[in-house]
């Protein structure tokens, strides 16, 4: 695995990414990963608040639109999220608290699935049953905690 | 900016706060005294854009500040005490701002501000404008020795608020810089999350929602906002060097500026609270729709790249 790492870090694009004299390689990189997370984590985490009872009044129909920008911000963030990756392998495929952001990223893109299928699933008419709350407050937490441990990932070198 | 520095533009900007508090909670009492709900709603407005303006003239007041301490015709205690009153006021300043947007956010909703947040307003009001004339008084004083009435008496500085114990407090706790960058991250997708959707809205996406419905998730936006507000001037009163010669950071503010008067608009406008399910909003409201996500997005980009265009770590 190490070796894999090793060659991946290595690798011209990786090299670029990490060491490219120009605003449009790494800093760009991870600026359109906030960007992702904003968008993925707002959206989703708008719906898991109104699933839990905030703002009623908004029929639950219109907002299965708002999957379109959840799937959006998370394959922009798969790709950004890869290519920072790579050009850091060896010390981010090694780090336990990248492997536990991982994780709760795993959580939430799970979760924001089966609250799909739970809610928008076979009915006509959108149902909130009562696993569905349940859901969307393992929703909300694992996003906070996957931003949590993304953010420390700057600060935290083991 | 070729023509004008930081400091120029603190001089030029820096009566808006105590001039505009006078005007707003001027309104404000005389809406009470004539039971004018009309002119109570004007202050309430005037007092959330005073609030926003407040936030460049605290910023530019820091730049002035790092610009002249050194130099030897100005007093350092009379700046000291200048930036800590300016701080307490500032603080008071975005309260009074939340509690009015609160209060025209129930306007727009049930047609009337609660007792608590009229009441609120008026006793922020009157604490505000009985801190920020002070601090505007002692910033005279910087230049203007001759104003005092004794020329050798120096301003205390900060008796409850210090921006030299703030900047002590981020700097000597190593965690609390990684925490206040974390919780800035949350309220950023909190704030970005439900703006977006909003404005989405009047782009024509999920349309079968009426605005009003949308209008009830505005407050969370605006917990996130407040979340990053205190986190982002953690960050800002203790390294202020790091953002005061930052030109990301300056276009940051702008992009703010534009997107906190657009929250004023999507609390308060007649137009497109009208709009129920199914309704297509006008192409004017649409464009500002645009304007308004671009900004937020400018935010991000800036905010997210002052590290690599400036001097931010």
């Amino acid at each position: 695995m190490i070796d894999l790492f090793t060659w991946l870090e290595g690798s011209a694009f990786s090299t670029w990414v990490r060491e490219a004299p120009t605003i449009w390689a790494f800093s760009t990189i991870l600026t359109l990963h906030t960007f992702g997370m904003g968008v993925l984590v707002g959206a989703s985490g708008l719906l898991d608040l109104r699933l839990l009872g905030i703002g009623r009044t908004m029929p639950l129909g219109p907002l299965q639109s708002l999957y379109r920008i959840m799937w959006f911000g998370f394959w922009l963030n798969l790709i950004t999220g890869s290519m920072l990756f790579a050009a850091d392998a060896t010390s981010r495929g090694t780090q336990w608290l990248f492997g536990i952001k991982m994780l709760l990223v795993a959580t939430g893109v799970v979760t924001m699935v089966m609250i799909r299928r739970q809610v928008y699933g076979t009915r006509t008419e959108p149902v909130i049953e009562g696993s569905t709350r349940t859901l969307a407050a393992i929703s909300l937490a694992a996003w906070v905690a996957a931003i949590t441990a993304g953010r420390l990932l700057a600060y935290v070198s083991n | 900016m070729p023509f004008m520095n930081l400091p120029h533009l603190h001089l030029l900007m820096n009566h808006v706060p105590t001039v505009g508090t006078v005007v707003a909670l001027g309104l404000f009492i005389l809406g009470m005294a004539r039971r004018n709900e009309h002119l109570k709603h004007a202050a309430l407005e005037v007092f959330f854009l005073i609030a926003l303006a407040t936030l460049p003239v605290y910023l530019t007041g820091v730049a002035a500040q790092l610009e002249i301490q050194g130099r030897p015709d100005v007093s350092r205690e009379a700046i000291t005490a200048h930036h800590d009153a300016a701080l307490l006021s500032f603080i008071l300043m975005m309260l009074t701002g939340f509690v009015a947007w609160l209060a025209l956010w129930q306007f727009r909703r049930h047609g009337k501000a609660a007792s608590w947040t009229t009441g609120g307003i008026l006793l922020l009001g009157v604490l505000t404008l009985a801190m920020v004339a002070p601090a505007a008084s002692i910033g005279g004083e910087i230049r203007h020795p001759e104003i005092k009435l004794d020329e050798n008496a120096v301003a205390p500085a900060g008796v409850w608020v210090s921006a030299a114990a703030v900047q002590d407090l981020v700097t000597t706790r190593p965690w609390i810089w990684p925490a206040a960058e974390t919780l800035h991250f949350i309220g950023l997708s909190l704030l970005f999350g439900v703006l977006f959707a909003v404005n989405v809205r009047l782009l024509g996406g999920m349309r079968g929602i009426s605005y009003a419905a949308m209008h009830r998730m505005l407050p969370w936006g605006m917990l996130g906002f407040g979340i990053n507000l205190i986190t982002g001037m953690l960050f800002f009163i203790a390294a202020p060097e790091q953002y005061t010669t930052n030109a990301p950071f300056l276009w940051k503010v702008i992009c703010l500026m534009i997107a906190g008067a657009d929250l004023l608009y999507l609390t308060v406008f007649d137009k497109i609270w009208a709009l129920e399910p199914g309704d297509d909003a006008a192409i004017l409201d649409k464009a500002i729709a645009v304007t308004a996500i671009v900004a937020w997005v400018g935010v991000i980009y800036w905010g997210r790249m002052l590290p690599f265009l400036g001097n931010a770590f």
